[in-house]
């Protein structure tokens, strides 16, 4: 079985880890390029948001690869992603391939469990037990070290040494076969990136939250790499979503993400009273807490007529004002250019040091950022 | 007496004959904004966001419109419709609909929100918490609602017979919608060869005859009677929709039924998706329409996308260039 996904950030890095260990040949597709989001976009309906048009340009270049089972995850909700999968297998389908679908959520579980009764190496069951432990220390390191990444890199002298030592830990943790590998390399990771050399500053860096639809903030082909345009800037960003939260949500095992999901959604009530499928809740809770946090701004990412988020962003205005904090709206699509965003970010962070001196606190009303 | 405004857009098409009976049960005047109109819509436009869809947009340029008109709006928030085993929701923009109205329009008198939630909540419980805002006591609530629920039911008959939604409610409510004219000119026997072409899209877009160009109308000069949805009963949409995998989004699930039932009658020459710009779960139904309902023995079919800047002569072009093409294939057999 040649089985493939598509990206989402370092998802790639736990997955892979699972279905490897179920006996799979993984085929990973190349991380996106405008040439996948091109590909994407000829294929996909015309105005069905951007993460769409991306993930049909990762299965295309996928079975290009040879692959011959394609899996996703699907389900019931008012957000459209639910239905990405099963749409876009038809469109491959009509566009001439053939393959295997697995589409996690839709199919049963049983059925997704015995997909590997082939190609799995003795018990079954043990299989996937074995591949459940990788995958899941694979999340947690990959987080570890992106975490520890985010901190170092506003600091260092010399501009990419981060990412250099993040791409290089982050290799290792792909390339380790079992747990204490995953430790191993885990630990070497992170010793790379404390050895990082920085620089003394006279002032701490400015703290901005990145939150909004999944896909735009955790994806850098989407996002322009914000998280590494802002960390080289000098500016610490502190996503509130990533893959091991997206990844273990789901499974409820981890009963801290459980609370805090519990918590986004209160908090979330006097301004969206009703759920609306996607990741509205950690938008507005992100956008308050970044606030009671001190941080200097907000940066709310999202893809051109994405639902759940345009909702957010008709409230973030009051929410803005509310509580002080700047709020820099980006929306995303296949026509976005690297220069308007990045553009928009020196502006940004001009806006919040001009904020910072002015003030030296948050309680000046300054006016509205723009977009 | 309290004059509650109601903006004639989204779910108007379908409750406002319920809603009215019940806020005037409640002792409330209803009054209902203007049909769209140019200065309307730019109002909306300005007010809202620019990548939202456009029926939001027009709820937002009709809210602004009873601004000066009445004491409270009456904004709807339509979070479920079906009562299942499996969760159905509308569409994320109507389940939030009041909270970007709260976000967005300043100045607006204060917000009467209605929950349509029949999963979760009942109906009852909704408009007993309309009546207390009211201030109406739960008897004469009661009996409101239960006449609301009458008429309704009424304007869902007169729906069924193929009525357009502005001609069935003058036909069930005293004084009508309080639009002008009627919509019930859909007389094609003039014409020697008279096609039937069936609309597939949301009620707030095929009868808003600004954004929709007149759709219905348009056809029906062109010698085409247009088949509207809304008469396709319940009964036919769920045993259409059973042949696919299931939709959470009830709308679109009509939408879905209403197409495969369409496409697979013989007395349809052609079928029009009318979709507006930006809608989220169209851009996914309108893709399952085509790929997995079409088959190669149905009628033809097109899409039609609207927008705020689709221009007149657009969507005639389109549309005259479509019966046209159904003719010649006809007179080709």
């Amino acid at each position: 079985m040649r089985v493939s996904f598509p990206h989402m950030g370092n998802s790639y890095i736990p997955l892979s880890a699972l279905l490897s260990n179920l006996g799979a040949e993984v085929v990973l597709p190349p991380r996106p390029t405008s040439r996948t989001i091109d590909l994407g976009a000829l294929h996909a309906p015309e105005f069905v948001c951007l993460p769409f048009k991306v993930n049909l340009g990762d299965n295309l270049r996928a079975l290009e690869m040879g692959a011959d089972t394609l899996a996703m995850v699907s389900g019931m909700w008012a957000c459209r992603f639910g239905y990405y999968g099963r749409v876009q297998h038809q469109i491959l389908r009509d566009a001439g391939f053939t393959f295997d679908s697995i589409l996690l959520g839709r199919d049963d579980l049983g059925s997704v469990f015995r997909k590997f009764r082939n190609t799995a190496d003795g018990n079954l069951a043990a299989a996937w037990l074995r591949a459940f432990r990788v995958f899941r220390r694979k999340a947690a390191a990959v987080d570890a070290i992106e975490r520890e990444a985010r901190a170092k890199r506003p600091l260092e002298r010399d501009r990419g040494a981060t990412s250099n030592a993040l791409e290089a830990g982050l290799s290792q943790v792909h390339r380790a076969r079992d747990t204490r590998e995953v430790d191993t390399s885990l630990a070497e990771g992170l010793e790379a990136l404390r050895s990082v050399e920085t620089d003394e500053r006279d002032e701490p860096p400015l703290q901005v939250t990145v939150l909004g639809e999944i896909f735009a903030v955790l994806e850098p082909s989407l996002n322009f790499d914000i998280e590494r345009t802002l960390g080289e800037s000098g500016v610490a960003t502190h996503p509130v979503l990533s893959v091991y939260r997206w990844l273990m949500r789901p499974l409820k095992m981890d009963l801290g993400i459980t609370l805090d999901e519990l918590r986004a959604r209160r908090a979330t009530r006097p301004y969206i009273a009703y759920v609306l499928g996607g990741e509205e809740h950690q938008t507005i809770s992100g956008t308050i807490n970044a606030a009671r946090k001190g941080h200097d701004g907000v940066i709310h990412l999202y893809p051109f007529t994405c639902m759940p988020e345009n909702i957010c962003r008709t409230v973030l205005p009051r929410i803005e004002e509310e509580y002080g904090i700047p709020v820099l709206n980006i929306c995303l699509d296949e026509h976005a250019s690297p220069t308007g965003v990045s553009t928009r970010l020196e502006a940004f962070i001009d806006l919040m040091r001009q904020r910072r001196k002015s003030a030296g606190g948050r309680s000046t009303s300054l006016e509205r950022s723009p977009g | 007496m309290v004059k509650v405004g109601v903006p004639r857009a989204l779910s108007y098409y379908r409750y406002f004959p319920m809603w009215k009976t019940m806020l005037e049960g409640m002792g409330a005047q209803v009054v209902v904004s203007e049909p769209t109109g140019r200065v309307l819509l730019e109002e909306g436009v300005r007010h809202c966001l620019d990548d939202i869809c456009v029926p939001v947009k027009l709820f937002f340029g009709h809210a602004l419109s009873l601004k000066d008109k009445a004491d409270a709006i009456f904004v709807s928030r339509v979070v479920s419709v079906e009562k299942g085993d499996s969760d159905t929701y509308t569409c994320p923009k109507l389940i939030g609909l009041p909270d970007m109205v709260k976000g967005s329009l300043d100045g607006l008198p204060p917000m009467l929100e209605f929950v349509m939630d029949v999963q979760n909540r009942s109906l009852k419980a909704s408009v007993k918490s309309l009546a207390a805002t009211l201030g109406v006591p739960p008897s004469s609530a009661k009996n409101a609602f239960e006449s609301s629920l009458e008429v309704q039911a009424r304007y869902e008959s007169e729906l069924l017979r193929g009525l357009a939604p502005g001609a069935a409610m003058s036909k069930v409510l005293p004084d009508g919608n309080g639009s002008r004219g009627s919509e019930e000119a859909r007389d094609t026997s003039f014409h020697r060869d008279p096609l039937s072409i069936a609309l597939v899209g949301h009620d707030y877009l095929v009868h808003d005859s600004f954004i929709s160009h007149d759709l219905p109308s348009r056809l029906n000069k062109l010698g085409a009677k247009a088949v509207l949805m809304s008469e396709v009963p319940d009964s036919v949409i769920e045993k259409e929709t059973a042949r696919y995998p299931e939709i959470s989004w009830s709308y679109e699930k009509e939408l879905l039924g209403a197409a495969s039932h369409f496409l697979g009658r013989p007395d349809i020459d052609g079928v029009m998706m009318v979709i507006g710009f930006a809608c989220g779960p169209d851009s996914i139904i309108a893709e399952i329409i085509a790929r997995e309902v079409r088959r190669p023995e149905s009628p033809p079919l097109t899409t039609l996308v609207l927008d705020e800047h689709t221009g007149q002569a657009g969507v005639a072009t389109r549309v005259e260039a479509f019966v046209e093409l159904i003719r010649r294939s006809r007179n080709k057999r």
